[in-house]
């Protein structure tokens, strides 16, 4: 049962605070043309399905999709939209792979696409209605909207993520030039990528010092914008890929576990992760997809790894939490570039999320970008040969988290 | 195709208001089918819910529903359309070969927030917003309207459609009460109110509250967990552009491509003999007699012909179909749910006698835009 | 991203984009009313009135939550035993958030904490004694419950939590 199933090809688009010159469907048709003119061995005739994703909340647009149809190609075609908020773009890819991996008869190429415009609607807003349906519960419970407003007011996104900064900041005693480090070599690599947000190439650690404090331990030069963009992805089956392009990315291993929500219960109950920053979901999601993969020491066998991190201490955890680093070392591996373009395990040399943050598309960026370092095409390419990488994203109340693990070579399990 | 078997279902009874939480809801329907199949929480793999973030009032609407689901800890993922659409992911899950039982679960609660306005927001919002006349409403009377005029159907023929459904409702124990009319006439149907003319309100399938849930496993491990599996044999969905006046609204050509893709995989050639039931998602009556004509059960114009009682020749929604409950985002589960119990032979009063084959259909879109559709056989 | 910020980066993205069509829109997420059930919460606020905790034990896989969940995860069952807490817990995991005072205009610090309670599995956001100094706060710092005045039987009753004072801190070798 099931196929190996490979990325072909990745398109971007710019990203910027503002795209005022195209709405949602036409920046969505820039990615795939930039998806396709890498294949010019095929053309729209050729895509069997799509797959389509973005978070409703930001454009004020239910199921977009419909309206995009023609704009992607899609008339007359299969269409599967998959959403989950932060994580969007990871559960788009992985829905691409299972749409090719399942074998329906007739589908075989499947186009992925991930986008947010952010600039047409209210970050804030979209971001802090994900609890509205508990925070009704707590008011009707006795607690006045005055006094919600003063526990809740550290903010959506950022707020979990702060409780989170606090207890790994516990852990692992780092100081605030450890994340203004992971800031500037983030910056100064999407400075090399074409499509990327926050291009900075000369930025250093007392710059984004000087900025004042969002949220302990997180200042404003930390965080990350809030982008509009696109990217769309190409799955095909083994067969095909090799008449597609030279060098194939073939997907191994994907999982997407949810665990618990952090920080507020549902319907009024206390949060069961009493150390956000464990992560016992991220943990499990790498161990199936690297057991998928066959993969025993991701320490020596991953070269590449793109991790989501909108926030720097948060590229801290993951690289501990997904098994490539020891735990409370991470800090260090920065310090002594390890983890810089040049050296042994480089990762987000796109950038990563701190430099763009385009939520529907960012998590599908990460495969993306992994992919193309992997084909060799990437913008800010690493010097050494990369033969194993990964993507990652994370999302909701830090409780969501997707994985998807890529290689030159096909793991083949059904055999 | 391999063959992949759903070994267990679950319902809510349908309220037009409930007197429900949301997550005691979910835990009610997931619960209730993981006990009918006799498994534990341990043996799930996979979860794929199906909740639309409008229809839920808050993002992400599947962050907070990860207890109740059955996915703690679970490779967990998100469909935003019909249930029948997350029904094929799940069925992509499972056949890929990595997932070993998959339930699949969705609906929402129509009580909570006026569905109209949360429909408008699915129209362009350049164009068609600011004016809002084209929407679900209008577009229900524009599709009527075309097939009628196209073919000479009478609104009596339409109407006697919505006779049927309701009259099948009232033999379902889980349909929505307000649908349940035993006694109903195409006078009555007729006279109601109109909702965008030619369509009166009691055409339209009615929003209400109810959650459905369903399990799936490979044909191996479904053999194991029941005795009568029913086999999901063909699957096929497609999308027809979006603007109304680029598609002819008198036929329906994404069921017709979803049907063609669906009975291929199937191995079915003539539809009109081989199939013994079908459940269509319907939101409007004559929604049924053009899928109907789409999939080849009759000629174009004389869907009104098919004898589609409950022991008519081809049944058509025995089970009262849309229009007996239209939960959003449950509805197609709660299509296939249906079709597999006349397979199992538990459709107590309403059960059609000797079914091999049934076909289930989702849908989403105005005018139907996008269609799924799916074939199931009995094991016996 | 702040003005300052935006305004840094611009200097380094100097693109102008060509502006199209725009037309004006609001959504109106308030008109949704939320449907919850609250009967497993109903022993645990007559409880409080009483000015005694209460938790709720999953008797599948032990864990006690504070306050009481409709449905254990883990287990997918609905859990039914009621155990007694103490009225001390733990800082979990804070936060300070900087709030603009609205009438002054200056920017507050206000610790916000996470607790868990001695004897759950579970945390719960809540506010500490506004007399205490933030840069007090530290993981695993004990508090208190303090009670309200006039106790209602509803979440209320728990006013804020106060400090005890920490046996343990001389043996801690990292200081925050």
């Amino acid at each position: 049962m099931g196929r190996q199933v490979a990325i072909v090809s990745a398109g971007f688009t710019e990203h910027a605070s503002k795209r005022s010159d195209v709405n949602m469907p036409e920046l969505i048709s820039e990615a795939i043309e930039d998806c396709l003119k890498k294949v010019p061995s095929i053309s729209f005739e050729d895509i069997d399905a799509y797959v389509n994703g973005n978070m409703p909340a930001f454009e004020g647009a239910n199921i977009p999709e419909l309206w995009m149809t023609d704009w992607m190609g899609a008339r007359n075609k299969p269409l599967m939209r998959v959403t989950t908020g932060g994580t969007t773009g990871g559960t788009v890819a992985i829905a691409g792979y299972y749409s090719v991996a399942a074998g329906l008869p007739g589908i075989d190429t499947v186009l992925a696409i991930g986008f947010e415009q952010q600039s047409q609607g209210n970050t804030a807003t979209g971001l802090a209605s994900v609890a509205y349906g508990e925070i009704t519960v707590y008011n009707t419970l006795g607690i006045t909207y005055e006094r919600l407003t003063r526990i809740l007011s550290a903010g959506a996104a950022i707020g979990v993520a702060s409780y989170q900064a606090t207890n790994y900041m516990h852990k692992s005693k780092i100081t605030e030039e450890d994340l203004a480090r992971v800031v500037v070599q983030n910056r100064r690599n999407a400075a090399k990528t074409w499509w990327a947000h926050l291009k900075m190439p000369d930025l250093t650690i007392e710059q984004v010092l000087d900025t004042p404090y969002i949220s302990y331990p997180l200042r404003y030069g930390m965080v990350c914008p809030a982008s509009d963009g696109a990217c769309a992805v190409l799955f095909t089956t083994e067969e095909k890929a090799k008449n597609m392009c030279d060098i194939p990315v073939y997907v191994n291993g994907v999982s997407s576990i949810a665990h618990e929500t952090a920080v507020l219960g549902y319907n009024c109950s206390g949060s069961g992760q009493i150390d956000p920053s464990e992560q016992l979901g991220a943990m499990k999601s790498a161990e199936l997809a690297y057991g998928q993969a066959g993969i025993s020491f991701p320490r020596k066998e991953i070269d590449y790894a793109e991790v989501y991190s909108p926030f720097p201490n948060q590229e801290l955890m993951w690289v501990e939490k997904l098994g490539l680093f020891e735990e409370t070392t991470a800090p260090q591996m920065y310090e002594n570039g390890v983890t810089s373009l040049k050296g042994e395990l480089p990762i987000c040399c796109s950038g990563g999320v701190n430099s763009t943050n385009a939520i529907g598309a960012s998590a599908l960026e990460r495969p993306a970008e992994a992919a193309l370092q992997i084909m060799g095409k990437a913008s800010n390419q690493v010097p050494k040969t990369v033969h194993t990488a990964i993507g990652h994203g994370w999302g909701g109340s830090l409780n969501l988290c997707t994985m998807m693990v890529m290689s030159d070579e096909p793991q083949r399990k059904w055999r | 195709m391999e063959k992949v078997g759903i070994v267990g279902y679950n319902q809510v009874k349908l309220y037009s208001d409930a007197n429900y939480g949301r997550y005691e809801m979910i835990f009610e329907a997931v619960r209730g089918a993981i006990d009918k199949a006799g498994l534990k929480k341990k043996d799930i793999t996979t979860v794929v819910s199906c909740t639309n973030d409008y229809y839920d009032g808050r993002t992400i609407s599947n962050c907070f529903t990860v207890d109740v689901g059955g996915s703690y800890l679970t490779d967990e993922s998100k469909v935003e359309m019909d249930g029948a659409h997350a029904v094929l992911y799940g069925l992509m899950r499972v056949l890929s070969g990595n997932h070993k039982l998959a339930v699949v679960w969705g609906g929402s609660m129509a009580s909570c927030f006026p569905y109209h306005s949360a429909r408008l927001y699915e129209t362009d919002p350049t164009w068609e917003r600011p004016l809002a006349y084209v929407n679900d409403i209008t577009s229900a009377g524009f599709q009527m309207r075309a097939y009628m005029e196209k073919y000479g159907v009478s609104v009596d023929d339409i109407a006697k459609v919505s006779v049927k459904n309701r009259k099948n409702a009232a033999k379902n124990p889980l349909a929505l009460e307000e649908a349940q009319n035993a006694n109903i006439t195409v006078k009555d149907i007729l006279e109601s109110e109109i909702y965008a003319d030619p369509v009166t309100e009691l055409m339209v399938a009615q929003p209400c509250d109810g959650i459905a849930a369903l399990l799936l496993a490979p044909e191996k491990q479904a053999l194991k967990i029941t005795d009568n599996p029913v086999w999901i044999t063909g699957v096929g969905y497609s999308q027809d552009t979006y603007y109304l006046g680029d598609r002819d609204l008198s036929t329906c050509k994404s069921m017709e491509n979803a049907g063609k893709m669906a009975f291929k995989t199937a191995g079915i050639k003539n539809p009109k003999e081989e199939i013994d039931v079908a459940e269509f998602f319907e939101a409007y009556a004559h929604e049924e007699l053009i899928f109907a004509e789409a999939l080849g059960f009759a000629d174009k114009g004389k869907g009104a012909s098919i004898e589609s009682e409950i022991n008519g020749n081809l049944p058509i929604n025995p089970s009262g179909g849309a229009i007996g409950g239209n939960p959003p985002c449950a509805t197609g589960i709660i299509r296939i749910i249906e079709a597999a119990k006349q397979l199992t032979g538990e459709a107590n009063g309403y059960q059609v006698k000797g079914v091999k084959k049934a076909i289930a259909s989702g849908q989403i879109g105005m005018c139907a835009q996008n269609n799924i559709l799916y074939v199931l056989e009995g094991s016996n | 991203m702040s003005k300052r910020t935006q305004r840094k980066s611009l200097d380094y993205v100097k693109k102008d984009y060509v502006k199209t069509r725009t037309m004006p829109g609001n959504w109106y997420l308030s008109s949704y009313t939320y449907k919850f059930n609250l009967t497993h919460m109903q022993p645990f606020l007559k409880k409080l009135k009483e000015k005694k905790l209460v938790g709720l034990k999953c008797p599948g896989c032990n864990r006690v939550f504070f306050p009481p969940r409709l449905v254990c995860g883990q287990c997918l069952i609905k859990p039914n035993q009621w155990v007694d807490l103490r009225e001390t817990g733990e800082v979990a995991s804070f936060t300070i958030a900087y709030l603009k005072d609205p009438g002054t205009g200056k920017v507050q610090e206000k610790p916000m904490v996470l607790i868990r309670q001695d004897g759950a599995d579970t945390v719960y956001m809540v506010e500490l004694n506004p007399e205490v100094d933030y840069k007090d706060t530290y993981i695993g710092m004990p508090v208190k419950v303090h009670w309200s005045e006039d106790l209602k039987g509803s979440l209320a009753d728990i006013e804020y939590y106060d400090l005890v004072e920490d046996n343990a801190r001389d043996l801690d070798l990292h200081k925050e």
